[in-house]
Formats: structure tokens, sequence, C-alpha cells
């Protein structure tokens, strides 16, 4: 009999009173989610696409230099990433409200979320580009059409808990063939490669080969950090991404290893064969490198 | 037992020597030979030419493993960017004809193939599986007994588990037993599993993103009692080094945890000098860490404090 008034409470009761609760906390947030939003409308509208751009980036960059404001923040962040990560609808609401706490400038997230400014979230034909996923799977990662968008992903995802890299809303749009949206969003690049979203992925979607395609396409597009296009400069001069100095090479002599390690720093013809390889693939004419200077364009 | 092609690749050899020289000791007390491999180069860096191109990224890694194809033999590294980048290659041109066919080609502007049979071999694997903990054990003079080491596995070491599969990624203990041999206490930390922050070309591009992430581990690897970092990356090794100082720097917490990459760890537990494992050239102090486990140090120390 106990078994049966579990069962009985599990189906009817407590699952009844659960949706309840939920629903009830639901209606408290949304007016509140509305006001704001359109207290903020006319604001955001003004904004140029590239200002908003960079405000989504922004947050966690900008808090840099103030110490203190740091910490409270990211915390704040997580708690709440913590709490809903099931919860579909929750991701634009979840910056709605850090942004709240630390009174930012308007993110683009809490514009997405509303149906105030129709015209501007809608998405309407011109923007699918229906060849797009396609693209993604002939490169290597078919299985991103398996993606039934759970979020586990994005609920690993230790860049996602700390920047506003979301990689489950990016594969949606893979899926959806919003190619623009796709190869112009930075925070692609925040990904570390850790694979704890391809690890937990219920649908064995290769999420992190789609990352580096999606990356691939970007940087094809000319969308490459200074930063990354000097290493790849280091390895067209030395061979090596981190190429040797002097402290080190004092280093190396004092354990009793040779000064240069047994590499393309001691092999010049090896050198030449890297290079070779990497005109031959355009590697150099890719990052602008330019060979009589050294130094990228 | 076999021995195998070395592959250096450019933070070991480039900034933390001591790591290399313990390693090549070390083997050759185990009757293994570390070959060099003449001529290699950067692996190349997964998070930028993985990034950018990856017909570049597979033709300079399968060019790298043209030279222990050469060489007969199977090819150890001791990086997991590097391990990630070979591994991967080797896994991807094995399986993909198409992919081997393009490579070729570009291989063939420098008189070289790519034929695909030898293995990428991850150092640390290598030390669990070919030489085994009961030989680790009986080689270590100094046993570290005092220490609490958190260990950071690092991402590309294990994952992705399907192509991988030397340990489960969620809860790996081939570390930590690796650790105990030594007589050190392998501690549990939360999100142990996370990544240091340096990967897919974040710590270049986005530094403050890069040591956001350090620093959560630092915290938690802290709470737990951690006396030493103990990694099996270079790169792993250089953001919880470097990015200590880095942290205190730009948002003033001071954590001081020594970090060791795995080999100089071993090293150190088999009587090697801290100046030959290059410790002494880190950033943050390692002293703490040898003190405590070092009997000599212990007593110098009661001589100064009386035994205070």
């Amino acid at each position: 009999m106990k078994n049966l008034r579990r069962l009985k409470n599990f189906l009817t009761g407590q699952e009844a009173e659960e949706d309840k609760k939920e629903e009830i906390s639901e209606d408290i947030q949304t007016p509140e989610i509305v006001e704001e939003t359109s207290d903020r409308t006319e604001e955001t509208i003004e904004t140029s696409p590239a200002v908003e751009e960079n405000a989504e980036l922004e947050p966690v960059k900008e808090e840099e230099p103030e110490t203190e404001e740091l910490e409270p923040e990211i915390t704040v962040e997580e708690e709440i990433i913590e709490e809903d990560v099931p919860e579909e609808k929750e991701e634009p609401k979840k910056e709605v409200e850090v942004v709240e706490e630390a009174e930012k400038p308007k993110t683009k997230g809490s514009v997405n979320m509303s149906l105030l400014n129709r015209e501007e979230n809608l998405v309407s034909p011109e923007d699918v580009d229906n060849t797009f996923k396609q693209d993604i799977m002939d490169a290597g990662a078919d299985t991103v059409a398996l993606c039934y968008q759970c979020g586990t992903c994005t609920g690993s995802c230790p860049s996602g808990k700390r920047t506003p890299y979301r990689i489950r809303s990016i594969i949606r749009k893979s899926l959806m063939g919003l190619r623009n949206e796709v190869l112009t969003d930075d925070t692609i690049w925040e990904c570390v490669t850790c694979y704890a979203c391809q690890e937990r992925c219920p649908r064995g979607v290769a999420i992190v080969d789609v990352v580096k395609i999606i990356r691939n396409m970007q940087s094809h597009a000319g969308r490459m950090a200074q930063a990354h296009k000097m290493t790849g400069s280091f390895v067209l001069k030395t061979g090596h991404g981190v190429p040797i100095n002097d402290a080190t090479m004092a280093l190396r002599k004092r354990v009793g290893l040779n000064e240069l390690p047994p590499t393309t720093h001691e092999y010049p013809e090896a050198l030449e064969e890297v290079r070779s390889i990497l005109k031959k693939t355009g590697f150099d004419t890719l990052i602008g490198y330019n060979w009589e200077t050294g130094e990228i364009e | 037992m076999a021995d195998f092609a070395y592959f250096l690749g450019c933070i070991m050899n480039n900034r933390y020597p001591g790591i290399e020289k313990s390693s090549r000791v070390m083997f050759e007390k185990f009757g293994i030979t570390l070959n060099d491999m003449e001529g290699a180069s950067c692996c190349p860096a997964p998070g930028v030419f993985g990034s950018f191109d990856k017909t570049s990224w597979l033709s300079i890694a399968a060019r790298n493993i043209t030279i222990a194809e050469d060489m007969g033999m199977d090819i150890m590294t001791e990086c997991n960017g590097c391990f990630g980048t070979l591994f991967e290659t080797n896994h991807e041109l094995h399986g993909d004809e198409e992919a081997k066919t393009k490579v070729n080609e570009i291989l063939a502007e420098v008189g070289r193939e790519y034929k695909g049979d030898i293995k990428v071999r991850h150092f640390a694997e290598i030390l669990y599986n070919d030489i085994g903990l009961d030989k680790i054990a009986e080689a270590v003079t100094k046993p570290l007994d005092n220490l609490n080491v958190a260990v950071h596995y690092g991402c590309h070491f294990l994952r992705p588990t399907a192509d991988v599969q030397i340990d489960n990624a969620e809860k790996p203990t081939i570390l930590d037993e690796i650790v105990e041999t030594t007589g050190a206490k392998s501690i549990d930390y939360r999100d142990k599993m996370q990544c240091c922050g340096a990967g897919g070309g974040v710590r270049s591009r986005d530094i403050d993103v890069a040591l956001d992430f350090t620093r959560d581990k630092l915290t938690n690897m802290t709470a737990a009692g951690a006396d030493v970092i103990v990694n099996v990356c270079p790169f792993c090794h250089l953001q919880f080094d470097v990015g200590q100082t880095e942290i205190k720097k730009k948002l003033g917490d001071e954590f001081q945890i020594p970090v060791f990459h795995l080999a100089q760890f071993l090293g150190l537990a088999m009587g090697y000098s801290p100046e030959d494992l290059t410790v002494d050239a880190h950033q943050i102090c390692v002293d703490p860490a040898l003190e405590k486990c070092s009997l000599e140090e212990l007593e110098k120390l009661d001589e100064i404090t009386g035994g205070e």
C-alpha cells in the first residue's frame, strides 16, 4: 500500500505540486524581465550592431583591472548556471539577471529574449543558408545533425561558466543555417577544447570538431586574432610555436643537455621542410606572413 | 622493452628542460632508450593550427610522425597538446583514406610519405602500462611521504575517450596511482578534471579568461590542502607556474603552490637534484615542497628554529 501511495503521489500529487511551483516561479520572474527589457529597449536599439557585439563580450574583460568586482560577478553567474542548467529557455534570462546585479549596460542576450523587438529578432528566410549545416558535416562533423538541444554541453562547459560562449546555441544556429551569425560570433574562440561537452553528449556529437570547423571557416574569412597569427609566424620562422631563448639555452647547458634541442632548431634543412609544407597548404598566405620581413602584414 | 622515438615539442625543451632531463635519465634507468627525432618541429600547436587550417595542422603533424616511422619506433611525448595533435592526426589518417591521400600529396613536396605504421603514446601511460607501478616504486630512493599532491590531468591526455582509451576521463586514477608510488598522497579536490584554462588558443587570445580558469583550480586545490601540483603537460605546467604570478599581478590573489611535471616529481623521488630538474628556475618557488619532503631540510629548519 505504501508503495502504491508513493507511486500515486509521484504520478499525481507531488508532481502536480512541483509543476505548480515551477509555474509560479516563472510567473514571478516573467514580468520582471519584460519590464527590464522594455525599459532599455530604446537605448539598445540605438546602439549599432558592432557596439552590441562588443558589449556582449566585454563584461568579463572590462572588469579585469578592478580586482574586487570581478569575483562577485563571476560567482553570481556560476550560481545561476548551477541552478538552472536543465532549463531550456533560461539562457538569455541568466544574462539579464547578472547584468542587473552588476548594473551593466544591456547585453544582446536580453534583447534576443524579448518578443517586443520582433523585427530585430525574427529569423527571416534570407538569414537562412540551407547549405551551412551540410558544409559542417562535409568538413568532418556529420554527427552535428544528431543534436537534440538537451543543453548538456553548455551545462558542462567551463568556458560558458565565465564567458558568453554558449555552445548549445551555436550548434542550434548552425543547424538552422544561420551562417552569417555563426561565422561572426567571436565567442567560439573562448572554447578551450577540453572535450567536457563532447564526453557527455548523449547524442555522440563531435562537438569539438564542430568548434574547430567553425573556427577554420572564420579564419579563412580573415577572422583571426593577432596573438594567434604570431604563434603561426613563429612556426614559420623557427619550426616552433614557442622557440628557444637565451635563458633556456643556459639552463639546458647547465643540466648537460645540448643548448639547442635536436629539432628544427638544430636542423635548418628540417625547418625548410616545415616551411615548404606550410607554403603548399597556403598557411603563410592565410596569416599574412611576409617572407622577406618575417612579420605579419 | 621497446625503445621510443622521443618527441620533444616546444614548451618542455624550450622552457622547462628539467622535464626532458629527468625523463631521459629515468627511462635509461628503466632500460628504455629515448631516441631523438632529428628535425622534428612544433606538433603543431592545436589551438592555432587546428583552429586556423585543418590541412596545415594534419600535414605538419604527419611530417613529425614520418620521422618516427623512418626510425621504426612508436612516439613518446610528455605534453598533452602534442599528444592530442599527434594522436588525433594518426587516428584520423589511419581511418580516412581520402585525408591520407590529401596529406601525402602535400608531404610529397618534401619527399615524405605518411604510412600509419606506428603508435603515438603518452609518457604517463607508458610509465603505467609498460614500466609498471612496482618498478617505479622500487626506483624511489627519497620517498615524498609528507606531500599532499593535487594531480592535474589536463584535457588531451585522456580525451576524447572514444579515441584515446587510456582511462575513464570523468574519474581516472592512472596519475594518482603513479604519484602515490612515491609515498605522497594524491588528494581529491573540486573540479579536478577541469581544464587549466590555457588550451584551445585561449591563453594567447584572452589571458583573463584563461587565468580565471586557473584561479578556480588553484582555489580548489588550496581548499583541499595541496602542497604541490603535479601535471603531465608542459603547457598546463606553464599555465600554473607562470599563471600564478600573472594572477598575483592582475588580481592580487597569491597562491604560491609549487608546480611539478610528473617527470620532475618522480625525478625528485628518485633522488635527482632539484637543480638537475631545473625546478629552481620555476616562477613559483618550490622550496616549501622540497623542505616538507626532505628530512635533511627539516633538520636544517630545526637548527634555525630550535625545533619549534
